[in-house]
């Protein structure tokens, strides 16, 4: 029988690869995966997707926002139309 | 761990993401009360975790700046409705994304649906990886690294991979959210990890070649 797949292409690699979102998905135990037992391509791109989501997790908030971002807002906050019944109960104090 | 270990965040998860602030009540109470100063501290308990958001999610240092104040004019016209049902800094975090989702749709191309939107170019996609040439990435990966590589993501990219990976919301909050199907956030979300994994890689041999 004639292989038709593409030169250079293993399409076990391309058919777990089309698996892969879904197996990230349902949490499945993928050091189980048959094709990751003998696919050193695979099992690298599993392990670097799992590992970029790792530290994604860990990136926290780092950057603050310029200075005039909150003279920006006090000003703002100092022109808005008096009361609105969703708004705080009284106006903000002009000065501090 | 699974890349989508994320169905039951466990509860330090959550105590990371809102830990705790010692005054928050007391500050709310007294914003709540059109006090300005007690507003001013909420600004400063929260102003870096909301622009950080905003920068991750835009790309860009004057329009983070813009939706930051946005937002935190919302959250001076709405703070009277908040009732404490969830942590303030997850209901103002959620403003705060709405923020930045109302002004992308506002800037976005109207006639096309946030969904198309979402869908990047042929270009600007991962590849698939058949290949075998540089199997994995090398070493580990610092932070400022992969927050700019987070910043060449296409913005559709951008926007799941920020709420999900780094913001830890849910694909059917994310769905939610961007007005998509849940299998659409799911999606969007392997082809960031995998077009970040190709943009660290190609980072890595630019700084190996050097």
């Amino acid at each position: 029988m004639t292989d038709t797949r593409p030169r250079g292409i293993d399409m076990n690699c391309a058919d777990f690869q089309d698996r892969l979102p879904e197996l990230f998905e349902t949490q499945a135990d993928l050091s189980a995966e048959e094709h990751l037992k003998t696919c050193e391509n695979c099992t690298a791109l599993v392990r670097d997707l799992e590992y970029i989501a790792q530290q994604a997790k860990l990136l926290l908030p780092i950057h603050d926002p310029n200075p005039g971002v909150w003279d920006n807002i006090r000003t703002a906050i100092r022109n808005e139309p008096g009361q609105n019944n969703s708004g705080p109960s009284s106006a903000p104090s002009a000065g501090r | 761990m699974s890349a989508g270990q994320t169905q039951q965040k466990p509860a330090h998860q959550h105590l990371r993401r809102n830990p705790p602030i010692a005054g928050e009540a007391e500050a709310i109470a007294a914003a709540q009360a059109g006090d300005e100063q007690a507003f001013e501290i909420l600004y400063s308990l929260h102003k870096r975790r909301v622009y950080s958001l905003c920068l991750r999610m835009l790309g860009n240092v004057a329009a983070a700046e813009d939706l930051t104040q946005d937002a935190f004019l919302q959250l001076y016209r709405k703070i009277g409705t908040f009732r404490g049902d969830s942590a303030f800094s997850t209901w103002l975090h959620r403003l705060a994304v709405n923020v930045v989702l109302m002004h992308l749709r506002k800037k976005g191309l109207p006639q096309i649906s946030l969904e198309e939107a979402l869908e990047p170019t042929q270009d600007d996609g991962p590849r698939k990886d058949f290949g075998g040439r540089d199997l994995q990435l090398s070493g580990s990966i610092d932070r400022v690294t992969l927050e700019r590589a987070i910043e060449d993501l296409p913005p559709g990219y951008r926007l799941v991979f920020v709420l999900h990976d780094v913001e830890g919301y849910e694909h059917n909050e994310i769905a939610d959210m961007l007005s998509c199907s849940i299998g659409n956030s799911k999606s969007q979300l392997h082809k960031a990890r995998m077009k970040l994994r190709d943009l660290l890689r190609t980072g890595q041999r630019k700084e190996s070649a050097v």
